[in-house]
């Protein structure tokens, strides 16, 4: 028989029984219906963090001094800045130097985080603008009172694209508003728009003095090995640093990857145990069906003797009931996939959870229900097939 | 002489309960040419079921050989004896088993399926089939919307769709009252006048007595 006569009779059979059939296939509904949501919760939060972290720069060095002097000032100079930039495979470094102050524009007030950098910041950090201009070399060499503004700050003092060139005072000290830049979302972390970029020796000179810097941003280039570069550059300030070999260094090298594939293996490993858990009622529905098709075999048996005698081999009652209970597993299966998907819409919209669906897990999981029904439709299928027409026949 | 359609050589079926050997059927020899109506009677137990099983090769001799149409049934493997039974038996039973929630089309049509014919050739030759035996204005019923008597003509009308060489009847007037017997039973005698084979098993001697030929089964054995 062809796969579509097959269809057609276990459509037809499921027909003459809904509410069982409906029953039956609850459990395998339910069961996928989980595990599309869950996984879809797990692969949504994976890419929120791992994105929160791509936004703060995935190939990105930070390097921060082991200690800091009384007055604040650390090992990490200009100058060394300026060298790192002659590595191989650097491919901007910027300083910062950031200090909290409250800046006003007309009449509202936030207080926010001030960092002196230089015109490499913007790269380096992956920021763009989104108004204006970010620091240019000239402004940074000049010292000039400019600001740049986080997008968030930008919200806060009720500043928009008009507000370019006009005055805000940071700190009580008056500063040129030059540019505006592009937000890039909530952090799990810190908000990476909740502050203001200034020429790095304007904070030197009006907040936090000296000519240290508090911690260095570099970029390396994508081509570049990361693992390698880091060893330069570790190399070249102990070099700088005039530490002895059997010194500690006096700076930390931090690797954004390095958090980013900590993230991405702690949340991967999240989604595969939701996944797990859910796919537990998916088997419970699976045994739902055997169950029900077990019960059906024998209030058949009469049918299965009839169809026995006028001609159908024991393939094709196999067939029948097989197909069945596939029948029941797909069907439930993609109805489990649009309540999955249903029920992951609405959690978004009253819980604010973000969930991502690649088209590989819901494939997966309507082939997991399919899979459900093949182990599960067997056994009963097999029973139907091997009846003996003359004892079928006879049953009451 | 043309090969008989049904030819049994010496055949007997032995039933083992546990260590105990029943014999159902015991040596019995029978010739059956094609277009005859032959009735095979006998009281309860004298081994009716066992021979309609052994003749519509749901079942195989323990002992002896079967030829249906040439076919050596006792040495066919289950796939088959189905085919065979598909293609070459009507089976006409006494509790008419239609499949039930099924309509009297769907179940005139389900031996077709499994010989491979398509649906809209099924479902044509279906209802000419019912037609012909005046149920042309049933074809949509279930079968628990029929009498007994409509109930057996659809069941007639099954085994006759696929055009078999033998039509084999079981009791097929069992369940019913004296007139729908009389018209299952006319019938089939109209079935073996347009020329085709027909047995019917039965216990009841005047059912019997509407066939050409009578062979009376005793205690497995056939009596003289």
């Amino acid at each position: 028989m062809s796969a579509l006569e097959l269809l057609r009779l276990a459509l037809s059979r499921l027909r003459t029984n809904r509410l069982r059939a409906a029953l039956t296939m609850l459990g395998v509904i339910i069961g996928v219906a989980s595990v599309v949501a869950l996984v879809g919760v797990g692969q949504g939060t994976t890419s929120r963090i791992t994105d929160d972290l791509a936004s703060l720069g995935t190939n990105l060095l930070t390097i921060s001094p082991t200690e800091q002097n009384q007055d604040g000032s650390t090992s990490l100079t200009l100058d060394d800045v300026t060298a790192i930039a002659d590595v191989p495979g650097v491919a901007g470094v910027a300083p910062e130097v950031s200090t909290s102050q409250e800046v006003t524009a007309f009449d509202e007030s936030t207080t926010t985080t001030i960092v002196g950098t230089t015109s490499a910041y913007a790269d380096v950090r992956a920021y763009t603008v989104w108004q204006g201009t970010t620091l240019t070399p000239v402004s940074v060499e000049r010292e000039l009172r400019v600001a740049v503004l986080g997008a968030s700050v930008a919200d806060d003092l009720g500043l928009s694209e008009a507000a370019i060139g006009s005055e805000i005072s940071i700190g009580g000290i008056g500063f040129t508003v030059i540019g505006i830049l592009q937000p890039k979302g909530g952090s799990g972390f810190q908000n990476p728009d909740d502050q203001v970029l200034v020429p790095v020796a304007a904070v030197q000179k009006y907040f936090v003095g000296g000519d240290s810097v508090r911690s260095i941003g570099v970029s390396v280039d994508p081509s570049a090995d990361m693992d390698t570069t880091n060893a330069r550059i570790t190399a070249l300030l102990r070099e700088r640093h005039d530490l002895a070999a059997t010194d500690d260094d006096d700076f930390e090298i931090f690797d954004q990857t390095q958090l980013l594939a900590a993230a991405s293996s702690i949340s991967g490993t999240l989604t595969l145990l939701l996944g797990g858990i859910a796919s537990i009622s998916l088997v419970v529905g699976g045994i739902g069906i055997m169950n029900i098709m077990l019960v059906s075999v024998r209030e058949r048996t009469r049918e299965i003797g009839i169809r026995k005698a006028i001609g159908a081999r024991a393939l094709d009652i196999l067939a029948q009931f097989l197909v069945e209970a596939l029948t029941l597993s797909l069907l439930g299966g993609l109805l489990g996939v649009a309540l999955g998907l249903g029920v992951s819409a609405l959690i978004a919209q009253v819980a604010g959870w973000s969930f991502a669906f690649t088209p590989t897990t819901l494939i997966a999981a309507v082939m997991s229900s399919l899979l459900v029904g093949v182990v599960f439709g067997v056994w009963p299928a097999r029973q139907a097939a091997r009846l003996d027409p003359i004892a079928a026949l006879r049953y009451e | 002489m043309t090969t008989p359609l049904i030819d049994l050589d010496r055949v007997s079926r032995v039933y083992r309960m546990g260590p105990v050997e029943v014999p159902a059927l015991a040596d019995v020899s029978l010739q059956i040419q094609t277009g005859e109506f032959v009735a095979i009677v006998g009281p309860s137990g004298s081994g009716k079921s066992t021979m309609m099983n052994i003749l519509g090769c749901l079942d195989r001799p323990t002992h002896g050989s079967y030829h249906l149409a040439g076919a050596p049934v006792a040495e066919l493997d289950d796939d088959s004896l189905a085919r065979l039974r598909s293609r070459t038996i009507g089976f006409v039973f006494q509790s008419y088993n239609l499949l039930p929630r099924t309509s009297a089309l769907e179940n005139v049509a389900t031996p077709l399926l499994y010989q491979g014919v398509r649906r809209a050739e099924r479902l044509r030759r279906a209802r000419a089939t019912l037609e012909r035996l005046g149920l042309g204005d049933r074809v949509d019923h279930e079968p628990t919307e029929l009498s007994g008597g409509q109930q057996q003509r659809v069941a007639i009308a099954r085994a006759l769709v696929t055009e078999p060489a033998l039509i084999l009847a079981d009791e097929p007037t069992g369940n019913l009252d004296s007139h729908a017997g009389a018209d299952v039973t006319a019938l089939l005698r109209e079935l073996h006048r347009t020329g085709r084979t027909v047995v019917l098993i039965t216990h009841d001697i005047d059912v019997a007595a509407t066939a050409d030929r009578q062979i009376h089964l005793l205690d497995g054995r056939l009596a003289a």
